[in-house]
């Protein structure tokens, strides 16, 4: 699955040229490649961590890493899908470095029996939240099931990438899936992600 | 939710399978199946598309923009941007030293009075007035502004902390109002020596005096109340009716004393009566023939001379101490000799612990004979008191190494990591633990960059005890692994601190170990502050 395209996507001619010119220690080359990617970054980044002055570090830190990993990159894939990747992998580890010092992870969620939904209460549940609850409660999500879910549907990574960046087998990247949506749907029927509470989830 | 009615296990595919066929997790026959299966049934079929609509509904959400990017996100980094930062921490430090100057430095140039930093580059530059007072004017502004950016700074490093605006603005104003607050009223009477201070025989002053600053402070008059002096020589010769308080180099109490004298100095001369006690912290303290003290004396000193009347007790850590006069009370001194002629007398109780035997004169009148302890000097190493002083140290490190992971988890994570680097770490390492100092005393001699050297000193200091908690951390990770989580990291970073101190016990190998790990660690930690620093700059 192809990661999410950015607002002034350039072809792939153009953008092998930049990034030959990026590699060659063209300056202007880098700044017109920080310039194109460096906002879809920051959207995937305030995805994906709790608080905008996070995303803003990680976005900075994650074109920092970018500078000095483009030796590493493989032409022959996508340059998004490479990005994407870095940046997911920076994300994760600012959560995880994070949580060392936090409360202990939602472990015992994975243990939890799944209901099946009633497809008229699940669509009666997509009707009644608009996109800015939508975002809160995900921001409530413990990290690794937001993570799961912003890696899947903002970022279009494929189950491999995903297990890849969590660090968890191919085989449960379904179930973290299946049970962060779960999760979701439980704080938005409970009425949980008003944007004070929202407020309040981004900083635990 | 609950299960749906229309489904009936078995026969129907869960959610999960649903879920996989959607995003084609699937294999392929698995997939024709339930294909199949939906093609004819309207509850399977159902339950895919409101899947698939939630999909979308998710995207959708995600990728929805409310929020504006911020703008140097939507263009190129500039080139250079590290200026900003310079003069960001140039101002932030000279805030740092605008709060130094406020409050630690009217103490500390007192304190240069004393004498006990003689020789000192700190309070050479500090204290000499004529030096720094002609600056005040142009500082003000600077001041403020320095101020102003060390409360921006804070703000920024803490933003993570100020969600609502209402707080950040609540800080920043008592940030403002305490750079406003006026100085605090005083009672006493503050006079300044230029060079020096005299209050004449004859006047009195009906408050405390505080004389500060003066090379000979010389009072001639009355005080009726407190005494305190921050000068080189500080003679007193007439009446005060409260206490003394000096810091100076030389003392000379040669008036009447109603309350208690208390003294930091070199040289501590008493020949007058004071009618309470005498704390003497000083190189030399005599107290001569004629004084008295109508209470205890009690005095850490080099050189003790005590030929005046004590009513009270003495007790006295000293190298020397001679005793001629009478003393009411007990006596207990800590030395390494002690004499005591024919004119001394003890009421009470008297010992002394040292290496020596004191020289007691037969004419002395005791109450009791000396209760002599004699305690001979013991390599360190052999006594309990030196492994409880290590274990000390440890804790110490400890504890600042787990508030440094408190504070900054992830400054305290990166520096232990670049650690790692080892070869680098020292190098750079070496660079700063010389090039440190040098730049600080070099920024010292210059007026612009007093504080900035000042600070840049401090922070060296602070840098390099910390230099063994990253590398304890490292240490500890190589021996009990990476485990995740507060507790390992804590076991971690105690285990190696206590390795590393027990390596500093071994002669000749610990005090290289010692510096090995300030040159690593202070290197791993500029390699991390300089990691965060540095921003995707064009080069």
């Amino acid at each position: 699955m192809e990661p999410r395209k950015t607002a002034g996507e350039m072809n792939s001619t153009e953008l092998a040229e930049l990034l030959a010119r990026v590699r060659a220690g063209d300056s202007d080359a880098w700044g017109e490649l920080y310039r194109e990617y460096a906002p879809a970054i920051f959207r995937f980044c305030r995805r994906a961590l709790p608080a905008r002055e996070d995303a803003e570090d990680a976005t900075t830190e994650v074109f920092m890493k970018v500078r000095q990993k483009l030796g590493t990159y493989d032409s022959s894939r996508p340059f998004t899908a490479w990005l994407y990747k870095v940046a997911s992998n920076h994300c994760w580890d600012t959560l995880r470095r994070r949580r060392i010092r936090q409360d202990l992870e939602t472990g015992d969620l994975e243990t939890l029996p799944l209901e099946h939904p009633e497809p008229d209460q699940l669509e009666q549940l997509q009707a009644a939240h608009t996109s800015k609850e939508v975002r809160d409660g995900l921001a409530q999500l413990p990290d690794r099931a937001r993570m799961a879910l912003v890696l899947r549907y903002f970022g279009d990574m494929s189950y491999e990438e995903i297990a890849d960046t969590l660090g968890v087998r191919r085989a449960f990247v379904g179930v973290l899936l299946l049970r962060a949506r779960h999760q979701l749907r439980e704080i938005l029927q409970s009425g949980a992600a008003s944007p004070r509470a929202a407020a309040v989830g981004g900083h635990l | 939710m609950t299960p749906s009615g229309d489904r009936t296990e078995g026969l129907h595919f869960d959610e999960m399978t649903g879920l996989l066929f959607l995003d084609q997790q699937l294999d392929e026959g698995r997939a024709r199946e339930i294909t199949q299966h939906t093609n004819s049934c309207a509850a399977c079929r159902e339950l895919l598309r409101v899947l698939k609509n939630e999909n979308v509904w998710l995207r959708q959400a995600m990728i929805a923009e409310e929020e504006p990017v911020p703008a140097r996100f939507a263009e190129a980094p500039r080139r250079g941007g590290s200026w900003a930062w310079a003069a960001a921490l140039g101002f932030g430090t000279a805030g740092a030293y605008t709060l130094w100057n406020g409050l630690i430095d009217p103490w500390m140039s007192q304190a240069s009075e004393v004498g006990f930093t003689q020789g000192n580059l700190m309070s050479m530059l500090f204290f000499s007035g004529a030096f720094w007072n002609g600056w005040n004017s142009v500082l003000t502004a600077v001041e403020f502004l320095a101020l102003g950016t060390l409360g921006a700074v804070a703000a920024w490093l803490l933003r993570r902390y100020f969600r609502r605006s209402a707080k950040f603005a609540a800080v920043m104003g008592g940030i403002i109002c305490a750079a406003m607050l006026p100085s605090s009223a005083s009672a006493a009477q503050i006079e300044h020596g230029s060079p020096n201070y005299t209050l004449a025989a004859g006047q009195e002053i009906k408050s405390d005096l505080i004389v500060r600053g003066a090379d000979h402070a010389q009072i001639d008059g009355t005080v009726d109340g407190d005494l305190i002096a921050f000068s080189h020589i500080v003679e007193v010769n007439g009446h005060v009716k409260g206490d003394v308080i000096v810091f100076a180099q030389e003392l000379h109490l040669n008036g009447p004393v109603d309350g208690n004298v208390r003294v930091f100095a070199q040289l501590a001369f008493l020949r007058s009566t004071v009618e309470r006690n005498v704390m003497a912290f000083v190189n030399t303290l005599d107290l001569d023939e004629a004084s008295s003290v109508g209470g205890s004396v009690t005095t850490g000193s080099q050189t003790t001379r005590l030929g005046g009347k004590i009513t009270g007790d003495l007790l006295a850590g000293t190298a020397s101490a001679e005793l001629n006069g009478p003393i009411g009370g007990n006596v207990k001194i800590l030395g390494r000799s002690l004499q005591v002629t024919p004119s001394a007398q003890i009421a009470g109780r008297a010992e002394f612990e040292g290496p020596e035997q004191p020289e007691i004169a037969a004419g002395a009148k005791l109450a009791s004979p000396f209760q002599v302890t004699i305690k001979k000097p013991t390599p360190g190493y052999l006594t309990w008191r030196y492994y409880w002083h290590q274990t000390l140290r440890w804790g110490a490190a400890f504890v600042l190494g787990i508030v440094f992971f408190l504070v900054a988890p992830a400054v305290f994570l990166d520096a232990s990591n670049s650690a790692k680097k080892a070869g680098l770490a020292m190098g750079i390492g070496l660079l700063f633990l010389v090039g440190l100092p040098v730049a600080a005393i070099i920024a010292c001699v210059t007026i612009v960059g007093l504080g900035l050297g000042i600070v840049t000193f401090l922070t060296y200091v602070v840098a390099v005890y910390m230099s063994q908690i990253f590398i304890g951390e490292w240490l500890g990770e190589k021996l009990l692994g990476a485990g995740v989580g507060a507790g390992a990291i804590i076991g971690r970073l105690a285990l190696g601190l206590a390795i590393l101190r027990v390596i500093r016990l071994i002669p000749f190998i610990g005090p290289l170990s010692a510096l090995v790990v300030i040159v690593w660690g202070l290197g791993a930690y500029v390699l991390t502050i300089h990691k965060r620093l540095r921003q995707p700059a064009v080069a």
